[in-house]
């Protein structure tokens, strides 16, 4: 009996919690910012993987979990699987989502834009733009993170948006 | 007749612990439980000998004792379940059932936000589950 959730919901909790982390607890420091809500999502990600493993054979390798990941979790988080999966089979796994759902809304409050410089407005932008969307993708990261090491795989989770609004994960096992 | 129940962590540290006996016997109880950890730590790096059953979360009878029989349960996230009855004729699917529910009663009670991962369980729902 699966519960469901207003996507629209999750969209402006998302939105505000970067924001509120961001502009608001850790200003000046964006890098606190970040690893605050990388925490919240790897919390996240412990609880759902721990709800969504339950009715499944153990895995019996990374590869196995690491699927797991792409398929029945990415299905149960945004009704869609990762589109591509690439591995080099030493520990780095490349997960594409070739449209990320709580990318598909991003949009950048042109008004904050007002001092940009006049020789390069429209690369400033761009460049605030992408570090705005890094923001918003601390979350997802800290999700895989926290159930890939809940599943006992401890590893480090960055993700690449250089297409959007195709977006990809690289997870990188520890050994 | 259940007597014990017990949730260990991934780093074999008690989460939860509770026997159902009016005599004072939980101590050895809690000792036939931490026992029973080494027969899950063997099921599950040799599993040869399972064969059909591989990877399975469910690990069936761990060890016969004179009075109680030990079950266990080992999930994908390497929490293991135990369980000490005093039935002699326990069905396997009995069993099952139970570790179905009460591995559904730990989700709900990890998944509760005030919940910090890999501390004791303190739900009281959970209790009544």
């Amino acid at each position: 009996m699966g519960r469901e959730v207003s996507e629209s919901c999750v969209d402006s909790l998302l939105t505000e919690l970067v924001s509120t982390y961001s502009t608001r607890f850790y200003a000046n420091k964006p890098d606190l910012a970040a690893h605050s809500i990388e925490a919240i999502g790897y919390q996240v990600g412990l609880q759902l993987s721990e709800r969504y493993t339950m009715d499944r054979p153990r895995f019996s390798d990374h590869l196995e979990a690491i699927k797991f990941i792409c398929k029945d979790f990415w299905s149960e988080l945004f009704k869609k699987q990762i589109d591509n999966l690439k591995t080099n089979h030493r520990g780095t796994f490349v997960l594409q989502d070739s449209r990320f759902r709580w990318l598909s809304r991003v949009s950048i409050d042109p008004s904050e834009n007002g001092d940009v410089s006049e020789d390069n407005p429209a690369g400033v932008a761009e460049n605030k733009a992408s570090l705005v969307t890094k923001m918003h993708l601390n979350f997802p990261c800290g999700i895989i993170r926290g159930a890939l090491s809940n599943l006992g795989i401890p590893c480090a989770v960055s993700a690449d948006i250089s297409n959007l609004p195709a977006c990809s994960f690289v997870v990188r096992i520890k050994v | 007749m259940i007597v014990c129940v017990a949730v260990v962590g991934h780093q074999n540290n008690p989460l939860y612990i509770e026997s159902f006996t009016d005599a004072d016997d939980a101590l050895k109880l809690h000792h036939i439980v931490h026992c029973s950890l080494d027969v899950v730590d063997e099921q599950v790096n040799n599993p040869k000998k399972s064969g059909p059953t591989l990877n399975e979360t469910f690990l069936g009878l761990l060890y016969p004792t004179e009075n109680y029989k030990v079950y266990g349960y080992f999930t994908n996230t390497k929490v293991k379940f135990i369980l000490v009855t005093t039935d002699l004729d326990v069905r396997d699917t009995d069993v099952r059932n139970f570790f179905r529910r009460f591995h559904a009663a730990y989700v709900d009670a990890v998944s509760n936000p005030f919940h910090v991962p890999g501390k004791k369980i303190t739900s009281k729902t959970f209790e009544k589950g």
